[in-house]
């Protein structure tokens, strides 16, 4: 079959270190091809080239048989080629609907027209969402789905989807994928970029992976497995590390109570929840998106207010505290490391070592007033070196780091401040296989040295095998504790939801 | 941060209490443990040179597996703590008085609510007084008056007594060791070490009235609740007018307090408008009775626990012993004592 889109030893390289070399890809019409690779194999920037989002160093890339270079991903979109981004492109203080219709609105737009059309479109996809809501008062899951009812919107021929799922629930994802097989039958091409590789088994076509920048194989998804697509990526085998069945001996034993939670409240989110948090120990937490497990966190860390009358309580080391700001918390040695890491977790254009400091800033660790280019240098390279964060040099800016080393920098600049309780908040949501086990060993690690690690995931194979003790969240309280080996991901799911 | 202790006037404190998790998971470890003996009222274990003993009501019994409980003493009042070292045996009864080896001893002056006994490994004889006020029977008014009016009494071999600490919230169980004594302190729901003159939490809110303590033969100590906290109770005790009317014009039966058992009338108050659905009793249901028995480490830590949940019956968990054949549990509420498996639990 003739691709519709054919990219020719496609070479792209940032300040003259290539980000993919050489490259070959082809894209059928009315397919569903599978891209992955580590983070930093090179997945983003090829389908930005695609996208018109870069332009190639060197190679051609052919569209509908025409060779073809897009000046900007408007051009592209023109021309047929859409692509969801994982961060959302969509602006925040318009309504849903009007950000549906961006750049197709009519010489007389009425409002209510584009709310109704806006409406039917959006139920057709299967979306719940409010056409009358504005984005930036919408989660990440819905923010998500604006986005990828965008890019169907414009009628594109190739779609480019970079992580759609990562802030989907499984129901949502269901849909999702209806909505992929839909749009194969009205033969449109889709580029689907995710971490989670059962999800690519499940619905792509054909898998393409890259690693380090180069095209490792093509080929359909029949001559694919779990353990041959991780081999192919990391170019070890890593399902052993990854997901291990565990035994009682695994488990570790609390050690002292250190933080408890008694009925905290807050508004309809956080409903009288109740649950301790112990030393030594992984606590893992699940729950589906609107259950209130990051926001139940986020009141103990200090970013949340819980109510002020009748709000419950915290005791800290048998202390109550309540927490104005997210200071006082940092004081007390709670670290919270956000779930979502580019709004929250990092500031994007500063450097490795600056993110750093300002976890240090955070902790009231700094010396002195001055801040010196050796002190950034040396933390750079002294949390580079214990994070293994991949990076060009210890200068460079977060933004040009990859999904998983961003999330290294962030869990860095959150030990940087010597915590007592760690919470991590999603902590390899977008991050690859290998740096997804060594989160994991790192996470595994901070129990072992004795401190309160709590583990928030929707991924319930990440919360089987890590934690020590689960704990499910549902509409805004705790509603079971199971232990690992007593838990299945039927039980977990079943009290999450029922 | 500073400003709450004020805020908290306005505003009113969060009564708020400690979850079962943890190693206070719920289960159903006393619901499913075997019975050892039936034996109503049954509230304090002791391993004496003769056997396993338990207090019940007036009559000190030995209990074999296998066979019914055999009455070995009577006494003309009902017993309020039992111990024994060896061949010794020293009984407390609910009128005040103390008997060791059969004979009546004498007790520190004002003592007339000892609420459990205990040798020490030096063979010092330690009791716990409840309360000043009020004898052994009448716990539930002690706490409805809120009272902090018991003490810890220690009588060296061949010595007198010594008043080692008081101003406590109803202690009712004594666990000896070389450094002096961890107490079970009922009202504040913690344990406290005592000796040398002071008084040292180590081990604080506990999600019930602790009662008695005792040691494990591998080191470390079970702990029984009596009773579980919960907030309609708590918020009660903090209503001063409302408690003092209710326990002038209600019969003590249906106070809005713990209890040793509840479920028996349909005159007893219900928190969250009932315990039942449809039919089903909730076992996680704001009961005012509980079975529960805690194993703690060897710092006082716990490490699992059993539970008789609301649904259960096997409430009033007042004693827990454990010897070389296994774990014996009297639950006063249900009238038995229970083997259950000490493996077991959270």
């Amino acid at each position: 079959m003739e691709p519709i889109l054919r990219l020719e030893k496609v070479t792209k390289a940032y300040r003259s270190v290539p980000a993919i070399q050489d490259v070959d890809f082809d894209l059928r019409k009315g397919e569903i091809h599978a891209l992955l690779g580590e983070n930093g194999a090179g997945k983003s920037t090829l389908t930005k080239v695609m996208a018109g989002v870069v332009e190639p160093t060197s190679g051609r890339m052919i569209y509908k048989g025409r060779e073809t270079t897009f000046a900007n991903p408007n051009e592209a979109l023109h021309s047929g080629v859409a692509m969801v981004f994982q961060e959302t492109s969509l602006v925040p203080s318009m309504t849903v609907a009007q950000n549906l219709y961006l750049g197709s609105e009519r010489f007389l737009n009425r409002l209510r027209g584009t709310f109704i059309s806006a409406q039917q479109f959006l139920q057709s996809l299967n979306f719940p969402v409010d056409p009358g809501a504005m984005v930036e008062s919408l989660g990440a899951a819905k923010r998500q789905m604006v986005e990828i009812a965008r890019a169907v919107h414009h009628k594109s021929e190739v779609i480019i989807f970079d992580e759609p799922t990562a802030t989907l629930t499984p129901e949502e994802k269901r849909h999702f994928f209806a909505l992929l097989r839909r749009l194969r039958e009205r033969g449109v091409s889709i580029v689907f970029i995710s971490h989670a590789l059962e999800e690519a088994l499940m619905i792509a076509d054909r898998i393409t992976i890259l690693r380090d920048g180069e095209l490792v194989t093509t080929g359909p998804t029949a001559d694919f497995d779990r353990d041959k697509i991780i081999a192919a990526m990391v170019g070890r085998t890593l399902s052993g590390e990854l997901y291990r069945k565990r035994d009682a001996s695994h488990l570790r034993k609390p050690g002292r109570k250190v933080l408890s939670v008694q009925d905290i409240s807050m508004g309809a989110m956080v409903r009288n929840t109740s649950f301790s948090i112990f030393e030594g120990q992984i606590t893992g937490v699940f729950g589906l998106i609107g259950s209130g497990r990051t926001e139940t966190f986020k009141i103990i860390s200090g970013i949340y207010k819980r109510d002020f009358l009748r709000g419950g309580q915290i005791t800290l080391d048998d202390r109550p505290v309540r927490y104005y700001t997210p200071a006082q918390a940092v004081s007390d040695g709670i670290c919270y490391i956000t779930e979502d890491r580019k709004s929250e977790g990092f500031f994007e254009t500063m450097s490795i070592g600056e993110n750093l400091f300002a976890g240090m800033l955070a902790a009231g660790r700094e010396d002195g007033v001055v801040i010196r280019k050796r002190t950034l240098r040396d933390l750079a390279e002294e949390w580079t070196s214990r994070l293994n964060i991949k990076a060009i040099n210890p200068d460079a800016r977060v933004v040009e780091l990859s999904g998983g080393n961003q999330q290294k920098v962030v869990i860095g600049k959150g030990l940087i401040q010597k915590p007592r309780i760690v919470i991590f908040d999603e902590p390899t949501r977008g991050v690859d296989v290998a740096a997804i086990s060594e989160i994991h060993q790192l996470i595994n690690d901070l129990a072992d040295q004795g401190l309160a690690v709590v583990m928030i995931s929707s991924y319930l194979p990440e919360i089987l095998n890590l934690s020590d003790r689960i704990l499910v969240c549902r509409q805004g309280r705790i509603v079971e504790e199971l232990s690992p080996l007593e838990a299945t991901e039927e039980k977990i799911m079943y009290a999450a939801v029922h | 941060m500073i400003l709450d202790p004020i805020l908290d006037v306005f505003r009113g404190r969060a009564i708020t209490i400690p979850p079962l998790d943890g190693a206070f998971r719920a289960n159903t470890g006393l619901d499913d443990a075997a019975v050892f003996a039936t034996l109503l009222g049954a509230d304090d274990l002791c391993r004496h040179a003769s056997g396993v003993l338990a207090s019940a009501g007036r009559g000190l019994f030995r209990l074999r597996a296998g066979a019914a409980p055999e009455q070995v003493e009577t006494h003309p009042a009902p017993i309020s703590a039992i111990a024994a070292s060896g061949a010794t045996l020293a009984v407390a009864l609910e009128d005040g008085t103390l008997i060791e080896n059969g004979a009546a001893v004498a007790r520190p002056d004002g003592v007339s609510c000892i609420t459990a006994l205990a040798y020490g490994p030096d063979g010092a004889l330690w009791l716990t007084n409840g309360s000043d006020r009020h004898g052994p029977a009448d716990w539930a008014n002690d706490l409805m008056e809120r009272n902090s009016a018991g003490s810890v009494w220690c009588r060296a071999p061949g010595g007198g007594w010594q008043r080692v600490a008081g101003g406590l919230g109803w202690p009712f169980g004594v666990l000896p060791d070389t450094k002096g004594a961890v107490v079970s302190e009922s009202w504040r729901h913690r344990l406290v070490r005592v000796g040398g003159g002071r008084i040292t939490p180590v081990l604080r809110h506990l999600p019930g009235y602790p009662a008695r303590l005792s040691s494990r033969p591998g080191g470390g100590a079970w702990l029984t609740l009596f009773a579980p906290r919960n907030r309609l109770i708590e918020f009660v005790l903090r209503e001063n007018h409302y408690r003092f009317d209710m326990m002038a014009k209600v019969p003590r039966a249906f106070w809005i307090a713990p209890a040793m058992s509840s479920g028996q009338s349909f005159l007893e108050p219900l928190q969250c408008g009932g315990i039942r659905v449809m039919g089903v009793h909730k076992p996680w249901a704001p009961s005012r009775s509980y079975g529960l028995a805690v194993r703690l480490d060897a710092d006082m830590a716990p490490e699992i626990s059993l539970h008789s949940r609301a649904n259960g019956k096997r409430h009033g968990t007042c004693a827990a012993l454990e010897t070389e054949d296994g774990l014996l549990v009297a639950s006063r509420g249900g009238g038995m004592v229970l083997a259950p498996n000490a493996g077991e639990g959270a």
